[in-house]
């Protein structure tokens, strides 16, 4: 099974000193948490399910300890993060050394997945990534009926900031969704649209897909529509993914000579 | 209302070293344009998007205004200017709002007369596509 697999690899890092420490979830009394594992006896306690940012774990690890070398335990998404960090000198890849697990096909299809897998694949096998099909939906939509569509949706909107707090790439110590100039304090539901696209446009070029907004919302917004298809958009723009490859440039804060445009129409 | 009645409310984000310069231009030459709302930016790379999406809760229509590429006074704060508005244009276009409402002009100061007519395009542009639903909703 997968998880002993897992529990083996991290258990053979520890016993190794390959690592210091594997970031992974425990169960404990029945619930499950984010835990850096030190002593290869503790993992046994070591699961899987459900699906957390531990990115956002070993990013406030390193930022205290940025000497001491981590295990992770990392899937498709996890492993994504992790890129985005380092390309915005948030986690140092050096010093990570990334335990690869690859998504069932179970899980990949409840993700809407397109990658359910990481690069560094340690344990499992590829399966193939799932298409969101309501992006297609939507997209058949006339423009009133999208309008509208989206104007209901973030109507119910309660402005908990879950999807921003869980979102393994926001890192931002004075977040501009705080600031009563961008979006006014006290008002709920927030500023239609300012708050969503706001949050948006950050994502642009730094969605890594992992669909934590969405599973955390309280309101069941559909983000990662919203997300999804910018996300293709940028694709089309600028010729690029994130998650990739941590030498890729930022084509939002860069110039035409470093990441030139790819396509000019709207 | 009637399509004679509605007047668009333009806002303008002019960078202070072309565009703006144009607009003094057509000015100082008696140059006929529709009223237009001026904001002046250092570069319009200052231009954050949010900027843009606040403007949209109270105006018609966003006109952002910078040097031609090769001509920025910070050597390539346009650069970002027009990656940012092609994706913020994709962005209001997935969220059914007409892309068509903001756009990137690149005008240097001697064209006072490219600044007239583009701020008569534009307006004529956005009487087309009627008023803003996102102003509506104040």
């Amino acid at each position: 099974m997968t998880k002993d697999e897992v529990r083996n690899m991290a258990k053979d890092w520890l016993k190794k000193g390959v690592v210091k420490g594997v970031i992974g979830l425990k169960a404990h009394n029945g619930n499950v948490a984010p835990h850096l594992f030190l002593k290869a006896e503790e993992v046994d306690s070591l699961v899987l399910s459900p699906k957390y940012p531990l990115s956002t774990v070993c990013r406030k690890i390193q930022s205290k300890h940025p000497d001491i070398k981590l295990g992770i335990v990392a899937f498709g998404c996890d492993e994504r993060a992790l890129i985005e960090l380092a390309k915005r000198e948030q986690v140092n890849l050096k010093n990570i050394e990334i335990l690869g697990v690859a998504c069932s096909e179970a899980d990949a299809k409840e993700c809407r997945c397109e990658r359910p897998y990481p690069k560094q694949l340690k344990i499992g096998e590829k399966v193939e990534g799932v298409k969101d099909e309501r992006i297609d939906k939507l997209l058949k939509m006339n423009p009133e009926k999208v309008f509208d569509f989206w104007k209901r949706q973030f109507n119910k909107c309660m402005k908990c900031y879950g999807c921003r707090n869980v979102c393994p790439v926001c890192f931002c110590k004075d977040c501009e969704l705080e600031q009563d100039i961008a979006v006014k304090g006290g008002r709920i539901p927030p500023d239609f649209p300012t708050f969503h696209l706001i949050r948006a446009f950050h994502t642009a070029g730094t969605c890594i897909a992992c669909g934590q907004c969405e599973k955390t919302c309280p309101m069941h917004i559909p983000l990662t529509i919203l997300y999804s298809m910018l996300r293709k958009d940028v694709k089309e723009l600028f010729d690029y993914e994130s998650g990739q490859d941590v030498d890729q440039k930022l084509p939002l804060n860069t110039t035409f000579e470093e990441s030139p445009i790819k396509e000019e129409t709207v | 209302m009637s399509q004679s009645d509605f007047k668009p409310q333009i806002l303008c984000f002019l960078c202070n070293w072309c565009s703006y310069a144009a607009a003094d231009l057509a000015g100082v030459s008696r140059l006929q344009y529709p009223p237009i709302r001026v904001i002046k930016v250092m570069c319009s790379g200052r231009v954050d998007p949010t900027f843009i999406i606040k403007a949209l809760k109270v105006a018609d229509g966003v006109l952002v205004g910078g040097c031609h590429i090769g001509d920025c006074h910070y050597a390539t704060g346009n650069h970002r200017t027009k990656k940012r508005v092609l994706t913020l244009q994709r962005l209001l276009k997935n969220i059914g709002i007409n892309p068509e409402r903001v756009r990137l002009e690149w005008i240097s100061a001697a064209e006072g007369i490219k600044f007239a007519e583009v701020v008569n395009d534009f307006t004529n542009q956005i009487k087309e596509l009627g008023p803003n639903p996102l102003r509506m909703m104040n």
